[in-house]
């Protein structure tokens, strides 16, 4: 029997699958399993074209929940391509405990760098960016966004698909690996400094509490006072202590803010908070 | 300003796309048509005013910009912050008669656009267990072997879903926004407590978004050091953020080089002490 090979057209099939319809039927119980099934599809069908039982075989392989972060997940989709043409060609170690076994092994952890890394560093990143280019409401800002976040978003996934296909479970590795460990330090040193230009630039918590002499004028203002120390001090202070009530004392966001409604609605009575607006 | 019934179905289409489960995939409908700057661009052209939809995008996207949503838990959904809250904002400010660009037009959006974009998990909600029904459908095809039925399920019912959990409430939602705005408008002076209280909402939501990005980052409080640095740049040196990325860019070289170098010194330690006296031999050479 001559060994199969993957076509290009298929294996470029299933990437396309993947990196559309990831989350299209997403629901909360079975998530990302669907995406997953679709882009397996084009893969199983050549692969099996004359074999409905061992095609059967396969795609209940991929029935089993999965979920990660989809953008990096591409790489897992990668590699199970490689295994199912080597399950094809008769490789005795590869059956559907193994396949699964893999992708429940590695969604968990690339979920985890993804979140952080694409979600919680480059995306924020490249709209720190382009909050600074939308300056006066230009729209520069968000075009450069478009351009620039789908052709990472593309290029990468494409790139992490097939390096998982090529090089199988070697090629997350890198991911996990030292190298990437590095990489991902100085990408979050990166993300850290340009997170906080974006807060001093567009986050102004200000006080309007001030002391007043008997003739009326100002003597203690309190948001100089504050400035004078270090310069948007109230705003990293409001930051710091949501990150603490988030981080140390496990609230919800959503806690939070109801938490700042009732900050601002008392700082507003006892006159620590007034925008000073009226009609 | 007002919304017209089409622009409203436009918007609606642009909600069924974006957000997380949305039609435009990931990539492009969540992570690109749903971040609130995006959105802004697009309410712009839709409505007719790019600055202010580039400027109210802005806003909302501080609050946003770290948008995580592990396992499907969330606190917020992007169609209706985007395509729901900066209409109406956009609305909003229009109405008061102020100046998108001020801290105060920033954050009237801001607190609108929140609300809105916390009612909106509801729609989350319903579109995920909407698709239930789809993928029922598709265990079932799957039993019985009929895979080529699949890809409907992937890529055409959740039009379904969208169509009633993302475009009907957003047409309902944009068309219904400006009575409403008009009513708070008239019922609330802008001097009274409850406007006051809004607009210092509005200003420190923003804080919790980018708390939820340091959640990310922040292992130890020396984590905080990078932040503050960037903080210190805008705020005290007065750097945009552009140049901002530049010099952190720099300091991202320099952490990436002296990982490597520690990395790289087991080896070379290894081999000097194979090779006799290399570290000497090398700074003769040099």
């Amino acid at each position: 029997m001559a060994e199969k090979k993957l076509s290009k057209k298929a294996l470029n099939s299933g990437f396309h699958r993947w990196y559309y319809g990831n989350l299209t039927c997403f629901s909360q119980e079975h998530m990302q399993t669907f995406g997953y099934l679709c882009s397996m599809l084009p893969l199983c069908k050549e692969l099996y074209a004359d074999d409905p039982d061992r095609m059967a075989e396969s795609m209940d392989t991929y029935r089993t929940f999965f979920n990660t972060e989809p953008q990096l997940g591409a790489i897992i989709v990668g590699v199970t391509a490689g295994l199912e043409e080597a399950r094809a060609n008769g490789a005795e170690d590869v059956d559907s405990e193994t396949i699964n076994g893999l992708r429940a092994g590695l969604m968990g952890p690339i979920a985890g760098i993804g979140d952080s890394l694409v979600v919680g560093t480059v995306i924020p990143i490249l709209l720190g960016i382009a909050m600074g280019m939308s300056g006066g409401g230009s729209p520069m800002g968000a075009i450069f966004y478009i351009i620039v976040w789908n052709l990472f978003a593309y290029f990468g996934m494409r790139f992490l698909y097939f390096k998982g296909y090529d090089m199988g479970t070697k090629a997350v590795e890198f991911l996990v690996g030292d190298i990437g460990n590095a990489i991902r330090e100085a990408v979050t040193t990166l993300g850290g400094i340009v997170i906080g230009a974006v807060s001093a630039s567009w986050i102004s918590v200000k006080t309007s509490f001030a002391l007043y002499n008997e003739a009326g004028e100002a003597y203690m203002v309190l948001q100089e006072k504050f400035d004078s120390v270090f310069p948007g001090m109230l705003t990293a202070i409001f930051v710091i202590f949501c990150w603490w009530l988030m981080a140390k004392k496990q609230l919800s966001p959503l806690k939070v803010m109801g938490l700042l409604v009732v900050i601002a609605f008392v700082g507003v009575l006892i006159g620590f908070f007034n925008p000073g607006l009226a009609y | 300003m007002s919304i017209n019934i089409v622009q409203a179905i436009i918007l609606g289409l642009f909600a069924s796309l974006s957000s997380m489960p949305g039609l435009g995939g990931t990539s492009i409908g969540n992570y690109t048509l749903g971040r609130p700057l995006v959105g802004g661009l697009i309410c712009g052209i839709v409505l007719g005013d790019i600055p202010t939809g580039i400027l109210v995008g802005c806003a909302m996207q501080v609050v946003y910009i770290a948008l995580v949503t592990p396992g499907g838990t969330v606190s917020a959904d992007v169609r209706a912050v985007s395509y729901i809250g900066i209409p109406l904002a956009m609305i909003a400010l229009k109405s008061y008669g102020l100046d998108p660009a001020s801290a105060e037009g920033t954050a009237l959006a801001t607190s609108f656009g929140t609300m809105v974009g916390t009612i909106g998990t509801v729609l989350f909600y319903g579109t995920a267990t909407m698709n239930l029904v789809w993928q029922h459908m598709g265990w079932a095809w799957v039993d019985k072997r009929e895979y080529d039925k699949l890809p409907l399920v992937d890529y055409v019912f959740p039009w379904i879903s969208h169509i009633c959990f993302s475009l009907i409430p957003t047409v309902a939602m944009c068309m219904a926004g400006e009575p409403v705005v008009n009513l708070i408008k008239e019922k609330l002076p802008m001097d009274g407590i409850p406007m006051k209280t809004l607009f210092t909402v509005g200003a420190l939501l923003p804080c919790v978004g980018i708390a939820i990005l340091l959640k990310q980052i922040v292992r130890n409080v020396l984590d905080f050091i990078p932040y503050l640095f960037g903080f210190t740049l805008a705020a005290s040196m007065g750097i945009n953020l552009v140049a901002s990325t530049v010099v952190a860019g720099l300091f991202a070289i320099l952490i990436f080089k002296l990982k490597m170098l520690e990395l790289r010194k087991p080896a070379a330690a290894s081999s000097s002490a194979a090779a006799d006296n290399g570290w000497d031999d090398d700074e003769e050479d040099i």
